[in-house]
This record gives structure tokens, C-alpha cells and sequence, in this order.
């Protein structure tokens, strides 16, 4: 039986400090708390997620259908183009989209945002069997493709391992900006054959540079960034 | 013969086609839920023995069907939100856990709204409020207590909060008694005043502190009867008193009005065998802009508070001021994503203000003679802060009376100014908890 010096309460047994005050028991007589079983559990709970098993169902048979039936529609009655491709292009884009919100939750963000990039790949390929070429598909569309979801994993992957906060994010954000607009610039001089070199993407990067700086020097100072914080509060 | 009684109970056959309107509070409680705050109660009893969890499971098999009104899961209507029976499996019995009244999202735990759990020797019952208030919610308990025990070979024998599983509901147990009750001649305004918040640092997500003290209740009531005042009313005082000097502490020059929001059961005013929400707030309050108060004047305010306003007139009222706005055809034909966006800015922006703390007396609890013997005591939490601030329940069982504080934030200087003025009162407090404490150096 031990009490708390400043508080006046007893302290149930197996208490190593008061719970009001935070001093701690010091009972020469008992060196370690008496009692080892604490009345209150010491594993924490969690919330069960939440199954969308019916959203997923209605969300694949609905998609399967929009496919199935415009294919049909297709190769019977409009036979002109494959059309069809658009909306099936459409139709798996959205089903990877919703997957890991609707039918396997606990899918890793990494895979999910590749597989999300890879649908938007076989959109943009479909797309090619209504163009007369393909040519712009595997020198302009791909490779856009997957600059953009190479740096949307490298942004999740610094929001999940460096701290992540508004200030932060915006760093990220113009850090990877300018890279995609060299990609960019580069990507489109490659494809109409002119000479590989920057122009208004190195406007990008100054200004980029300049923000990221800004927003460098704001981290780093923790009076800039606590005022930053209190005048932009929503 | 009460005239409840001679009510007829529902017919069995027409059972499972029933559905429930919300009643009068449950309305308000499923708005303000949130992915980190649901309002959820839970309501503990330590036995004398370990609990058997497979023994436990059967008890609420058998009990949860006595009360249709809690074996329900919450659906969306187009313009209110309503009650159907739920007959997926479950709800299971678990190992409790270590932070009590965690959210309680409406499509999980097969769409169950409670949760029973076991730790040693106490089962514990969370309900969310939608459900019903703890006077409903420890018949619940109470029973499956009960039927647990009668498996175990002991002879219980249904009376009070314990009833019986073989007979079926009463009418009266299902109904929304407000509407029974909501016909004063005026509609007295509701108070609205900002009052003292409570600041303090926000714990993280999944996290509930709570401590828990222990007394015994004759020493209370001696105290209490020094002062002039029950035993609700000088713990009121010290918790108004805890507060105002946690206001001094806090900002010892901007002072505001400390409020408590207090539950009052209405069963005890307006005869009613309902097992759903059937409670009313009232709001003892001392202003420290007009002086200081000393604790005796305190308890003197709480004393006279309760009496002017705690009776059937004002209560009444207060009833009728409540339907007026469900009763209104033009509120009842707005959809219910408007409803519940304007329900949750007003308890946001003005509810909310209106208290510094809750805090709730479940009373002197009666069990069945023939259980007696294997209950040690109760516990009553009344959850998680809508925000961050600390409530207080109390239940008091034979000799022990337990104060369960409940709060999301780390500081717990009104936790400490209150059982340190218990203490100075010469009240010995015994005190339990389930934060993580690291002594200082």
C-alpha cells in the first residue's frame, strides 16, 4: 500500500507514480510495485476496418458489364473502329483505382500507385489502336507515364519516411516539379528529333529553386515556421 | 398496479419486421460521429471471480435477443436516421483492451453497437449512446451479469435492472418516452453561453486516460452532509471547485463561467420502463466573474441550483424545448445530410461551449438480493470528449463509491485538484489508472 507524497491518494498497487501529479513511489519497504496485474489491460484496441464487400461487388460487376456489352457492341452493330477500346481502357483504369479502396484494403501504397500507373499504360496502348501510329505511344505516352508514377512513389515514399507536414509537402512537391518539366521538355524534343537542351523548363527550375530554398531556410528556423504556421492555420 | 405494466408487450411474430425511429437524443449522437470519436459509454463490474469467457459468450447469446432496442445495427433513411434489428452473428465477447470507448464505426462489428469485453474479473459493456442512456444500458449488463451466473448453477432472481430473458419486451421498454412527456404550455429557451475549456495537449488518436478513484461512501456522505448537500451535490462543488482553479492556473486574468453538464434521469420524474435515451441536461454553473467563491459557497449555488431546477416543471420544459425542433414539419422534410450538417455545426459551435466538463451520477446502484454476493463494484465512463476536456462518472455500489474521469488530453490537473480537495476533506481515495505514467527523475 503505498500513497502519493504530494497528492494524499492511495495508489493502487501495481501505480510506479501518481497518476494525478506524476511523482513517483518511492516505498523503501517494496522496492518494485506489489502487484504485477494492473487493472487495466495493457494491449491497445483498434477499430475493424471496415469491409466494402458489396461496393466491390456492384463496383467489378458493373465495370465487367460496361466492358463486356460495348465490345459486343462493337464487333456486332458498330464496327467502324474499335471504340470499344476507350471505354474497357476507361473501365480497367477505374477498377484499379478503386481496388485498394473498396476491395483489398491492406494492398502497399507502392504497389497500388505501380499498378494505377500500369493501368494508365494499357489505356494510353489501347488508345493506339484507333491512331494510325504507335509511334507516339512508345516515344511520348509511355515515357511520361512512367516519369509520373516513378516520382508520385518517390513523393510517397518521402511523405511516409521524412516528416510530413503542409510545409514539407510543398517542398517535395517543387522539388520533383522541375525534374518533371525537364523530362517533360526532354521527352517532346526527343520525339519531334530537335536538339536535346532546356528552355522554359530552366524557368521552372528557378523558380522552383528559389521556393525550395524559401521553404528550406522556413524548416530549418523554428520561429519562421511556427509564424508561417500560425498566419496559414485553417 | 403501475399502469406501464398493463401494457401489452409486442407480438412475437411481428418482431422482426420492426424498426425503431431514433428517440429525441439518439438523434443528435450518430451526427457527431467522426473516424476518431464515436459517443460511446461503457459500463464495468468487477466479480468476485475470473470471468469465463465461453461461459460470457453464451450469457449475451441468450440475453441480447431480451433487448431488441440494442440487438440493432443504424441505417440511413432519406431524412432521418433509424433503428433495424440486426441478426448477423455476434456480438463476441473479447480480452478487453487498454483504451475503452474507441470509435465505433456504424458498418463494423457486423453493424453491432456494442461491444461486451472481460479482463480478469470484470466484464464490461460499451454501448453507443444511439442506443440507449445507462439506465437502459446496465439492464443490459445487470441481465447478462445475471444469466452468467445462473449458467455457473447459481439462482438469480429477476427484479431492478435485472430482467427476465424468458418474458418479452414490454412495450414501454421500446418506446421514446420524450414524446410522451413533451407537452408544456411554453417553450423555455435553452441556455447558451460560452464557458471555461478546459486546454490541454491532445493525446494521439486511439488513446482514452482514465483514472478511476475509489472511497468508501458512508465517509462521503458524511462530508457531504457538513457541507448541507447530497452527496451529487458536493461532488458537483469540488468538481466546479477543481475547475475554477484550473482556470486560475491556466489564465488567472480572463476569467469565464465554469459550467458543468450534468445528465439528469428523467425515469425519476416521468414514470417510464424505457431502455432507450430518457435523460435531460442541467447545467450547475459558477461564475467567477463576479467574485471569488469559497467552496462552501459553492456547494451552497450547486445546492439551491438543483433544487429550483431539478423538478418536474422545469424538467419538463426543457423536455418540450427539445421535440419542438423534431416536431417542426419544416425541419423534418430537410434531408438528413443538411440536417446533419446543421446538428453538427450548432453542437460544434454552440453546444459544445456550453459546459467545461460533463459529469454524470449513475447513484446508489440496486442489484438482485441473491447477486449481491458475487459483484465487488461498478464502473461508469462516460467516454470519449466530443473535445478535448475530461468527464466524470460516478456510481456507487453497497459501500464503494467509484469517480471514473475520462479524458483525451495528457494534463491531469483536474483529475488532481479534485481528488486532492476529496483528500484535504478527509475522504480516503484509492486511485486506479491506465495511463503511461514515467516518473520523473
Amino acid at each position: 500500500m503505498s500513497y502519493c507524497v504530494n497528492c494524499g491518494v492511495e495508489l493502487e498497487a501495481s501505480l510506479k507514480a501518481c497518476p494525478l501529479c506524476n511523482t513517483p513511489v518511492i516505498n523503501p519497504n517494496h522496492p518494485c510495485p506489489l502487484n504485477d496485474k494492473t487493472p487495466y489491460p495493457t494491449s491497445r484496441g483498434q477499430v475493424e476496418v471496415v469491409k466494402r464487400k458489396d461496393l466491390g461487388i456492384l463496383l467489378t460487376v458493373v465495370l465487367s458489364a460496361t466492358s463486356i456489352t460495348c465490345l459486343l457492341l462493337n464487333l456486332l452493330a458498330f464496327q467502324g473502329v474499335l471504340w470499344s477500346f476507350l471505354v474497357i481502357g476507361i473501365c480497367i483504369c477505374l477498377f484499379v483505382f478503386a481496388f485498394p479502396a473498396v476491395i483489398y484494403t491492406k494492398t502497399p501504397i507502392y504497389l497500388s500507385l505501380l499498378a494505377d500507373g500500369v493501368a494508365v499504360g494499357i489505356y494510353l496502348f489501347l488508345i493506339t489502336f484507333l491512331t494510325t501510329s504507335s509511334y507516339w505511344f512508345w516515344r511520348l505516352g509511355l515515357p511520361i507515364v512512367v516519369t509520373v508514377t516513378l516520382l508520385i512513389e518517390l513523393f510517397t515514399f518521402l511523405a511516409h519516411k521524412l516528416p510530413f507536414n503542409i510545409l514539407t509537402a510543398s517542398l517535395y512537391l517543387f522539388i520533383e516539379a522541375p525534374f518533371f518539366c525537364i523530362c517533360l521538355e526532354l521527352l517532346i524534343r526527343h520525339f519531334f528529333d530537335s536538339p536535346m537542351r532546356i528552355t522554359w523548363s530552366a524557368v521552372v527550375l528557378t523558380v522552383c529553386a528559389i521556393i525550395d530554398i524559401t521553404l528550406i531556410t522556413i524548416i530549418s528556423k523554428k520561429r519562421l515556421r511556427n509564424e508561417v504556421r500560425r498566419r496559414l492555420h485553417f | 398496479m403501475p399502469r406501464s405494466n398493463q401494457r401489452t408487450a409486442l407480438p412475437q411474430r411481428n418482431r422482426k419486421e420492426v424498426w425503431y425511429k431514433l428517440d429525441l437524443s439518439a438523434i443528435v449522437y450518430p451526427t457527431l460521429q467522426r473516424k476518431d470519436f464515436s459517443s460511446v459509454y461503457r459500463l464495468s463490474a468487477v466479480l468476485k471471480e475470473e470471468i469465463d469467457p465461453a461461459l460470457l459468450q453464451e450469457a449475451l447469446d441468450l440475453t441480447l435477443p431480451r433487448f431488441p432496442t440494442y440487438k440493432v445495427a443504424i441505417r440511413k433513411g432519406l431524412f432521418w436516421r433509424y433503428l433495424e434489428p440486426n441478426n448477423r452473428p455476434g456480438p463476441f465477447v473479447t480480452p478487453d483492451i487498454k483504451n475503452p470507448c474507441m470509435p465505433m464505426p456504424f458498418k463494423a462489428n457486423n453493424r453491432y453497437l456494442l461491444r461486451v469485453y472481460y479482463y480478469g474479473r470484470r466484464i464490461s459493456l460499451e454501448a453507443h449512446h444511439c442506443l440507449g442512456d445507462g439506465t437502459g444500458g446496465m439492464c443490459v449488463l445487470q441481465t447478462l451479469i445475471a444469466v452468467y451466473l445462473e449458467l455457473q448453477g447459481h439462482r438469480i432472481s429477476p427484479s431492478g435492472f435485472v430482467l427476465d430473458i424468458h418474458k418479452p419486451p414490454d412495450a414501454q421498454e421500446l418506446e421514446d418516452a420524450y414524446m410522451r412527456y413533451a407537452n408544456a404550455r411554453v417553450k423555455p429557451p435553452r441556455p447558451g453561453e460560452k464557458t471555461y475549456r478546459v486546454r490541454g495537449t491532445k493525446e494521439p488518436f486511439y488513446t482514452l486516460n482514465i483514472i478511476d478513484g475509489i472511497m468508501s461512501v458512508k465517509e462521503v456522505m458524511k462530508v457531504a452532509k457538513n457541507y448541507h448537500a447530497t452527496l451529487t451535490e458536493y461532488l458537483n462543488a469540488v468538481l466546479l471547485y477543481a475547475l475554477l482553479q484550473k482556470q486560475e492556473a491556466d489564465n488567472p486574468f480572463r476569467f469565464r463561467p465554469v459550467k458543468i453538464a450534468m445528465p439528469v434521469n428523467l425515469r425519476r420524474f416521468f414514470p417510464s420502463k424505457t431502455l432507450r435515451n430518457f435523460i435531460t441536461m442541467v447545467y450547475p454553473s459558477i461564475d467567477p466573474r463576479l467574485g471569488d467563491y469559497t467552496f462552501e459557497e459553492i456547494v451552497t449555488q450547486v445546492h439551491h441550483y438543483m433544487q429550483y431546477y431539478i423538478n418536474e416543471k422545469f424538467l419538463r420544459g426543457d423536455i418540450t424545448t427539445n421535440a419542438a425542433t423534431q416536431r417542426n414539419p419544416l425541419i423534418r422534410i430537410v434531408p438528413l445530410f443538411i440536417k446533419d450538417f446543421v446538428v453538427r455545426t450548432f453542437y460544434t459551435k454552440v453546444q459544445d461551449k456550453n459546459s467545461s466538463a460533463g459529469l454524470t451520477n449513475m447513484g446508489a446502484l440496486k442489484v438482485p438480493e441473491d447477486m449481491k454476493p458475487f459483484i465487488e463494484r461498478f464502473d461508469i465512463y462516460m467516454g470519449q470528449p466530443f473535445s478535448s476536456r475530461t468527464n466524470c462518472a460516478i456510481i456507487s455500489f453497497e459501500d464503494t463509491l467509484t469517480i471514473n474521469f475520462a479524458s483525451s488530453i495528457i494534463e491531469a490537473d483536474v483529475e488532481r485538484y479534485f481528488f486532492q480537495k476529496l483528500v484535504q476533506d478527509g475522504i480516503h481515495v484509492t486511485i486506479e489508472s491506465n495511463r503511461d505514467i514515467t516518473p520523473q527523475a
